[in-house]
């Protein structure tokens, strides 16, 4: 273990990654939850550090499989995966709350603790860490400010909008600044104009180097932001639009 | 440890925001206990009132006929030299003829007179001792010593008697143990039970606890701190409720003329058991209840 920028403790390894060594990468990854039917099958993909890539199809894809794939939520049948240098096949389980760290994860449904305010929501991953209560304050009143909340911050969840709740999720994403978000249709519970703002928040935090894999089935935000598209059909990898992430 | 205070913190907190669940598991908890107390104070009090029948409790040994006092006397000396004799009385022909005309009642009195005595009264009667026992388990070996002495003849032994004292007593005590036994390992269920509830409604909280990184001891910590709390205030609880009902009934049955034992002498005892029997179960109640939930790793949790 060592400090790592924020003096937050994270793995070594997470900070281990060569050059050109992709951040995310599945490699012939099969997952079936039960008899039959394949969520993913034989995917093969590399995300690189720095990318914003989508990734698209229809409910029952497979897109929310390939999230908990990543983030060790789940396991896969057949295939490695590789995530911040991470080997996830070999990672032992109480490995796995480190490995966490490592990325931000904002949900469809926002996930946010009921009985914790804006401020505490945000302050846990912080908390987790063992941050000190002057690093927590700074950190969450900066991170708040960033998606725009600051005045929000003594709000409790239900006394949000979804767009609300969801720059809050953001929030807590960002604040031990990792090296990689993942979002599962982050826009789902969201209204058009927020949904928006929330990508936009996206693609600056992607600009600062973080990079960004967001799942959505919302066509005419992928067609705006024009960036890689990984398409999923039936589990299995249909298009991956490599030329979008070149700009 | 930093954010140990903060998990302290979180333990409390949770103890209120569950209100509910926590006046429940600290009811359950302190009728456990009351029943635990009622269970100590009886078997301390029956205790006390075997202790008080076992000192009343004396044999009466008897010399041969023929010893003279001087023999009897001696006899006498080397019985209480004898290390489980509690307390040793001399009685002499006379008080042998005394209680003999006692027992049998004044008609009998006109009787003795005309027996022959010689120049000693009731000199047709042994050499007595009254002989009570410190450890009424060493009974037998006792009486064997005592009948080994010389000039001893026989002993009076209420063997019977004896006996079932010290089977009361046994009976009382394991059945007390059991009973507590018992009650601990329901409180245990319980308490446990009412855990997971709140625990199932706190199982999106659990997950989202780890999607964002904290490790299960970070997770568990507040909830075994709220076991404790609920723990330490049922037994304070308890404490007074033991008291309470303790000093009620000690009115009733000490107007009866039968005395007991004051609830301040076993004070610190029933904190004592309350205290480490709130802490224990509060503790692993919340450990087995968690447990479950801390083995998953965030998607079984789902319900969406
Ligand atoms: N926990 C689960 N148990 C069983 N089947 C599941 C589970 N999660 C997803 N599936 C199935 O796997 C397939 C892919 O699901 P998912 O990855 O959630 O798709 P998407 O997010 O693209 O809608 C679907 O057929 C779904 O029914
Ligand atoms: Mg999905």
């Amino acid at each position: 273990m060592h400090k790592g920028k924020q003096g937050i403790i994270i793995r070594k390894e997470a900070f281990e990654l060569e050059m050109g060594q992709p951040v995310i990468e599945f490699d012939g990854v099969t997952k079936t939850y039960q008899k039959g039917m394949h969520a993913l099958n034989d995917v093969n993909i590399k995300i690189h550090k720095g990318e914003f890539v989508f990734v698209v199809g229809r409910s029952g894809a497979g897109k929310s499989t390939f999230i908990k794939l990543i983030m060790r939520e789940e396991t896969p049948n057949t295939g490695d995966i590789y995530v911040n240098g991470y080997n996830l096949s070999k990672m032992r389980r109480r490995d796995i709350p480190y490995f966490r760290r490592s990325m931000g994860i904002v949900f469809q449904d926002f996930r946010l603790i009921p009985t914790m305010n804006v401020f505490d929501n945000v302050a846990f991953s912080l908390r987790v860490v063992g941050a000190s209560n002057r690093e927590i304050k700074r950190r969450v009143a900066q991170v708040l400010s960033m998606v725009d909340l600051g005045s929000r911050a003594r709000a409790y969840p239900r006394e949000l909008s979804g767009g609300e709740q969801q720059r809050v999720g953001l929030a807590r994403a960002l604040i031990n600044n990792p090296a990689l978000i993942i979002a599962d249709e982050p826009t789902g519970n969201v209204d058009p104009n927020m949904s928006y703002e929330i990508v936009e928040l996206l693609t600056e935090i992607n600009r600062r180097g973080t990079t960004v894999v967001m799942v959505t089935h919302e066509h005419q935000l992928v067609r705006d932001f024009n960036r890689r598209v990984i398409m999923l059909e039936n589990g299995r990898v249909v298009a991956d639009n490599l030329e979008g992430a070149m700009e | 440890m930093r954010s140990f205070r903060y998990l302290v913190k979180e333990g409390f907190k949770n103890v209120w925001s569950n209100r509910l669940m926590s006046v429940a598991s600290i009811g359950v908890l302190v009728a456990v206990m009351v029943l635990i107390g009622a269970a100590i104070l009886l078997s301390v009090n029956v205790d006390m009132m075997l202790n008080t029948l076992q000192e009343q409790n004396v044999v009466m040994v008897y010399t041969v006929d023929k010893a003279t006092e001087a023999q009897a006397r001696e006899a006498f000396s080397k019985v209480q030299k004898i290390s489980n004799v509690a307390s040793a009385e001399f009685v002499t022909q006379e008080d042998g003829v005394k209680s003999l005309i006692n027992d049998m009642g004044d008609q009998y009195k006109e009787l003795f007179e005309f027996v022959d005595d010689g120049d000693q009264k009731g000199s047709w009667l042994p050499f007595g001792m009254r002989v009570s026992f410190k450890d009424l388990k060493k009974f037998d070996e006792t009486i064997s010593e005592i009948k080994k002495i010389e000039n001893i003849d026989h002993v009076n032994d209420q063997r019977e008697l004896t006996a079932k004292i010290v089977n009361i007593r046994n009976l009382v005590n394991s059945a007390g143990l059991i009973i507590i036994g018992l009650l601990f390992i329901t409180a245990l269920v319980i308490i446990a039970n009412t855990i997971k509830i709140t625990m199932h409604t706190r199982k999106l909280e659990i997950s989202i606890m780890k999607a964002v990184g904290a490790t299960n001891h970070f997770i568990r910590t507040p909830f075994v701190i709220e076991g404790i709390l609920l723990g330490l205030i049922s037994a304070i609880i308890s404490t007074l409720a033991t008291y309470g009902l303790y000093t009620v009934v000690a009115n009733k049955v000490t107007s009866m003329s039968v005395s007991v034992v004051p609830f301040m002498s076993v004070l610190w005892i029933v904190i004592g058991v309350f205290l480490v029997l709130g802490v224990i179960t509060g503790c692993i109640g919340s450990i087995i209840s968690i447990g479950k939930y801390l083995r998953k790793e965030g998607s079984e949790f789902r319900a969406f």
